[in-house]
């Protein structure tokens, strides 16, 4: 610090002292200055003798302005959203990663992860704790771990396959490629927690060899890595003489019995597994296996292939015998006495139809069917060709001479040909009245169009197209009257319950039209909010209260009165009755103007919505006002402006109108929102006596009181 | 189909989905109650109504929306969807048959290699991806034709695409793909 000379003496050897924060002339001694801002940390002792430092940490990623002095809330009080959202997912991540035994490294890149989700807006719609696993798993890969995504769901208890979505979306969106999984990663794992001892680094190597031949022979493509460790460990183990079950394995490494075993007996087909142990520490074979699936398939076509010649053996055989038969029956024949006259015929007849009976029972049915299908293909064939003909037809001339030619075609056509290009057409136009306005409107309406006429006219005319539907076949599909009666009879019984919970429901419903306190419930409509068009708050509270009725105990002309006598007073804020009069509309606008004029802070717009919804509520409010259950109220203010408004009527009318209507028009403008209040008290104070000024706020209360 | 090949592919399409609509509101418990072949559920507020002919089950709703599956070809879908309309035509119903639309069709397909998965997604790195621990297929997503196909390590491929076109197109494209990391079969 560069201090000027010293004052007194003008020497300029001049000693600051740090601690003391004072700067004093060495020359003669006097003090320059002595409160020098110290930047030194500061120990306080608290509670039990501890000593702390004094101050307050400020994060580097926190908010831009500066923390709270004073009593520093620790808890993010003033920060953003999105600094908190950041905030508790560090928190997690911490959390979530010392669990994992992650390093401080792993976790900070998470936390960069977690950064970018956010910036992405990958987070909405999903829970945050999927989306730290999903990042710290992201980091698990990159890094190179021997952390599954297992091991995070067993911590969240969350189902994996929902962590592994989040997780693919989130590094399909941040591009991130990880690595494939490794599964010689996980064998150090899974060997220290199979406690090997002073062996477990040899025992480790083992696995690793046997997990590369293992993937050498193709067998740990598609499959989880976890369940082939198992089996390399369990086999390593063996090898050097530790006694390791199947269920320690998957104890250790997640996975079922039936994988494990799975994972063996495929290693046991591999030609590895002939050699000895020795053989296999020294010797890598060369030769490559297929996949075990694939193994399995080729099998399945082989065995298939083997019933497929046994059965053409069998068919072979069966026709040999079936020679022989017949060679043996004609013997027979030949040796049998012949039938004569009348017999003879009998004789001939019977076989033939056996035959047919025995070989052909549903093969009539089919032939119909496919009969009729090579019918409707060859006259669709046919009639394509005609189609276009007529097409071209159509083209050139108009109604009269094509309109017959389409009467002609159509039904012909109707309900064989398949939906080519103007098939459909001519079906329908056949169908339809024979008006050749129509004809020729369709006329027009199919040049307009290209190939998808079909779809098009189909769907314009919603015919359904009957070609190649099989009446007969769909009788099949609905059931006659006994078969219907029995099936409700078992449907009833079925959905008994149901049944009765629904005719409950419709006694309650009856029961309480009856009472007439049915209130139809519907579910999915919210409060409706009319849209009432109106250029000022008071017009809309006018137009509202025209379509409610409220109460049949209000004189509505009076209030009508009161609108049109009530200039500038909350009065006229107080929409009128039924059939607003023409003053007052004028009064209501001048008196709004004048509100508007003098609204300082809210807006319009608000006052106009609260004005339509409070007006909704004012009809409970006037029940109540009226039966003089005055003392519930709702909001003090809005009473307060009942008060206002009774003073206001009461002295500008001055009329001794009888309670209900003041209390009516002052309900009427307890409406508005306070806001709107104060500029009525204004408003009273310009105007009115100074009973307000007299009594004060909470004296309104006591004259409403008074008032009712 | 058969780019770079002597061979021909075989592309067989197992499943068409499609939907339409009946343009009339339906009630479903006499369809439930005069139809053979028909499960009822009420509280999810469907019937399911299968087909013999063309093998499909079709879910009916009662506003007149119904998707149908298992037909395993798109004419054969519109023919079934046809069927239907008419049986509900039967019933009494005055259907309009509208709207129809095949939504999805999934084609399985097998080549004669077997292909290296990890090698697959390293070359195409986002557009691919392997998760071994989640399931034993690549997945392979073609945005611009909107179809997705799951590449197992025999080989064999499972195509999803909003059209037969789209699907044959899709396996056209990832053939050279697969080529490159294939793995000849010993057998």
């Amino acid at each position: 610090m560069s201090f000027r000379v010293c004052r007194t003496c003008g020497g300029a050897d001049i000693d600051v002292d740090q601690a003391r924060g004072s700067a004093v002339c060495t020359g003669c001694g006097s003090v320059l200055e002595d409160n020098i801002i110290v930047s030194e940390v500061q120990f306080v002792e608290g509670s039990g003798g501890v000593s702390s430092a004094v101050g307050q940490f400020v994060s580097a990623d926190g908010p831009v302005k500066a923390p709270l002095l004073g009593s520093g809330f620790h808890t993010s009080v003033g920060k953003e959203s999105r600094a908190q959202t950041l905030q508790s997912g560090k928190r997690q991540i911490q959390q979530l990663g010392s669990q994992l035994q992650l390093n401080q490294h792993c976790l900070d890149t998470a936390f960069n992860f977690f950064k970018m989700v956010v910036s992405k807006h990958l987070t909405r719609g999903r829970k945050t704790e999927h989306v730290i696993a999903a990042c710290l798993y992201l980091v698990c890969r990159t890094e190179g771990t021997p952390h599954m995504l297992l091991d995070l769901s067993d911590l969240l208890q969350v189902n994996v396959y929902i962590l592994g979505k989040t997780f693919l979306l989130l590094a399909r969106e941040l591009c991130i490629n990880a690595p494939a999984i490794d599964p010689c990663l996980y064998i150090p794992r899974f060997a220290h927690m199979l406690e090997f001892g002073v062996k477990t680094h040899e025992v480790s190597m083992t696995a690793l060899r046997l997990v590369q031949r293992m993937k050498r022979d193709w067998m740990h493509t598609g499959r989880r890595p976890s369940g082939l460790c198992g089996a390399a460990l369990l086999v390593a183990a063996r090898m050097h003489k530790f006694r390791r079950t199947v269920k320690d394995v998957i104890s250790v490494v997640k996975v079922c019995q039936t994988t494990l075993r799975k994972r063996l007996t495929e290693f046991e087909d591999t030609p590895t597994s002939q050699l000895t142990i020795d053989e296999f520490m020294r010797v890598d074979l060369e030769q490559e296996c297929d996949p075990p699936s694939f193994i399995a398939a080729q099998n399945k076509a082989k065995m298939q292939q083997l019933e497929q010649e046994l059965a053409r053996k069998l068919d072979e055989v069966e026709g040999e015998i079936s020679c022989y038969k017949d060679e043996i029956e004609t013997e027979l024949e030949k040796s049998r006495p012949k039938l004569r006259g009348i017999y003879a015929a009998y004789t001939k007849e019977i076989d033939p139809e056996d035959v047919e009976v025995l070989s052909s029972t549903s093969e009539p049915e089919e032939r119909e069917v496919e009969d009729a299908e090579l019918q409707a293909a060859t006259q669709h064939l046919t009639q394509d060709f005609l189609c276009q003909v007529i097409q071209e037809e159509e083209e050139e001339g108009r109604a009269n001479k094509t309109g017959d030619g389409e009467q002609e075609v159509g039904p012909e056509k109707e309900g064989v040909g398949p939906q080519r290009q103007v098939a459909p057409l001519a079906v329908i136009l056949g169908k339809l009245p024979s008006s050749l306005d129509l004809q020729q409107t369709f006329q027009t309406f199919s040049k307009s169009e290209t190939c998808h006429k079909p779809d098009d006219e189909d769907s314009e005319s919603g015919e359904l197209d009957l070609e190649g539907i099989d009446d007969q076949e769909i009788e099949k599909y609905i059931l006659n009257d006994n078969e219907v009666q029995v099936k409700t009879e078992l449907w009833m019984k079925q959905n008994a319950e149901y049944l009765k919970e629904q005719q409950e429901k419709e006694e309650r419903i009856r029961k309480e039209k009856e009472q007439g306190t049915y209130k139809e419930k519907k579910k999915k409509k919210s409060k409706r909010k009319e849209q009432i068009e109106a250029l000022t708050a008071g017009e809309a509270i006018e137009k509202m209260l025209e379509k409610k009725k409220i109460s049949s105990k209000i004189n509505y002309d009076v209030l009508r009165d009161l609108n049109s006598r009530g200039t500038g007073s909350g009065g006229g804020s107080s929409p009128s009755r039924a059939s607003s009069d023409p003053p007052d509309p004028n009064n209501t606008n001048t008196t709004t103007r004048k509100r508007l004029n003098r609204r300082r802070r809210k807006k319009t717009s608000e006052a106009n919505q609260d004005l339509v919804t409070n007006a909704s509520i004012m009809g409970k409010r006037f029940r109540r006002l009226i039966s003089s259950t005055s003392k519930k109220k709702k909001t003090a203010p809005q009473v307060e402006t009942s008060i206002s408004m009774t003073t206001k009527p009461t002295e500008t009318a001055a009329e001794p109108s009888p309670e209900p209507e003041p209390d009516v028009s002052s309900t009427l403008s307890a409406a508005p929102p306070p806001v709107e209040e104060e500029e009525e008290e204004e408003e009273v104070e310009e105007e009115c006596v100074s009973a307000l000024k007299l009594v004060g706020d909470y004296g309104c209360e006591a004259e409403e009181e008074d008032v009712f | 189909m058969d780019s770079s090949n002597d061979e021909a592919l075989d592309i067989i399409v197992t499943n068409v989905v499609a939907t339409f609509r009946t343009r009339c509101h339906l009630n479903l418990r006499t369809i439930a109650l005069e139809g053979t072949n028909v499960i009822y559920k009420p509280e999810v507020g469907k019937v399911l109504m299968k087909l013999r002919k063309p093998m499909i089950t079709a879910s009916i709703w009662s506003s007149g929306k119904i998707i149908c599956t298992g037909a395993t070809s798109e004419d054969e879908a519109k023919l079934g969807a046809r069927r239907l309309a008419r049986c509900l035509q039967k019933l009494g119903f005055k259907v309009r048959f509208s709207a129809f639309k095949v939504v999805n069709v999934l084609a399985v397909c097998s080549m004669p290699f077997a292909v290296h998965l990890i090698d697959f997604t390293k070359n195409n790195r986002p557009i691919a991806s392997y998760e071994p621990e989640l399931h034993p297929a690549a997945t392979y997503r073609i945005k611009n034709l909107k179809a997705t196909i799951q590449v197992f390590s025999t080989g064999s491929l499972t195509v999803t695409g909003p059209n037969v076109q789209n699907v044959a197109t899709a396996v056209e494209q990832v053939y050279p793909l697969l080529f490159e990391c294939q793995k000849p079969l010993c057998k």
